[in-house]
């Protein structure tokens, strides 16, 4: 008897211990599955807006609402799904379509322009105005000095000037 | 002052000359790539594709046949501009090694049968639902059409409807043993 009931007490001990873990354990499943897919959904919808719908005009996989966006999209899961990264989706779409499927040029070989020289233009561009501008100013501003000095009102004015001179040179002799 | 304009002349010119580079880039740097597909001269990615008869086909087990892969709609109308050339050259090819196959795409069951109905497409016909084979084969419209040579290999992909002259260009070097391939088709 003694037996029975110290293996009754355990019996309940793991039933106790199995009532209060489960539920946690249940809960625990959801929140993990859960937070798996949320960042599935987003890991999906960040790939999807790097890449350009084929047969969009403009349009990213992730904005199309075309069949063929759709479509991509359920791939680009089923890839994450399968535990490819997103460098390994993205290589696979630009092995089939090539890198005009890239929402932006990557920075690496000839495509490296594209990003380099417009910042190039819009540097040595501005320098140019720039240095452009302040010349003329400076030059505007010189031939404005001599344009002054040169009106009749000013000639007119220095005569009159130098007249009084003369006339006030005379006075004090 | 000099020095001045002469750097001043010097930065425009070269502002200028980058400009027009990125432009000539812009124009006639990605030519190449909007008129090949990267799978030309790869190995051709296998399916099995199920037919609207009920039966399924599977690409590895046509291997050492040529074969024309053409992805089309029955909304799309270069589609059925196509389909009468399609026909023919379906009649003229099918004692030789070449199999044809009909790949429906963005398109349901119904619409497309009656499409077949219609337009003739004796020849294999089936249905990708999911659009994994359109996908798979980088196909960004209707009509495409991959040809691929009797090894498996991809040696072509003409985008636009086909006539009889291009489907025999196209199959004449799926066929032949020695089609020289390149990325632009030549």
């Amino acid at each position: 008897m003694g037996i029975d009931l110290k293996m009754i007490r355990k019996i309940n001990i793991f039933r106790k211990a199995f009532a209060f873990t489960t539920p946690a354990l249940i809960i625990l499943a959801l929140l993990t599955s859960n937070s798996i897919a949320d960042n599935i959904d987003d890991q999906v919808r960040k790939i999807s807006y790097l890449l350009m719908c084929p047969v969009c005009q403009g349009q990213t996989v992730g904005e199309s609402n075309s069949e063929l966006a759709t479509q991509m999209r359920a791939i680009i899961k089923q890839k994450l799904e399968e535990g490819e990264s997103k460098e390994e989706i993205i290589a696979y779409f630009v092995n089939r379509y090539g890198e005009t499927i890239l929402g932006a040029p990557p920075t690496k070989g000839a495509n490296l322009l594209i990003w380099i020289l417009p910042a190039l233009a819009i540097v040595f561009g501005g320098a140019g105005i720039a240095i452009f501008l302040h010349k003329s100013k400076s030059e505007k501003g010189k031939e404005k000095t001599k344009e002054m000095l040169n009106e009749p009102r000013v000639q007119a004015e220095s005569k009159y000037l130098e007249k009084l001179d003369e006339e006030l040179k005379e006075f004090e002799s | 002052m000099k020095i001045l304009s002469i750097v001043t002349k010097l930065s425009v010119l070269l502002a200028i000359l980058l400009l027009l580079s990125l432009l000539g880039y812009a124009i006639f740097g990605n030519r190449v790539f909007l008129k090949s597909s990267p799978i030309v001269g790869q190995q051709a990615s296998d399916f099995t594709l199920e037919l609207f008869n009920g039966e399924k086909i599977k690409l590895s087990d046509i291997k050492g046949k040529a074969v024309l892969l053409n992805f089309w709609a029955s909304w799309c109308i270069p589609c059925k501009d196509e389909a009468p050339a399609l026909d023919a050259a379906w009649k003229k090819y099918k004692d030789k090694p070449v199999v044809f196959i009909g790949l429906n795409v963005w398109d349901d069951k119904d619409s497309a049968l009656l499409y077949l109905k219609e337009f003739g497409g004796e020849y294999e016909n089936g249905i990708d639902p999911k659009g994994e084979i359109a996908v798979e084969y980088g196909v960004g419209g209707v009509p495409e059409t991959f040809f691929i040579d009797t090894s498996g290999k991809i040696v072509d992909k003409y985008i636009g409807p086909l006539t009889e002259v291009i489907i025999d260009y196209f199959l004449g070097k799926a066929l032949s043993q020695d089609h020289g391939i390149t990325k632009d088709g030549n």
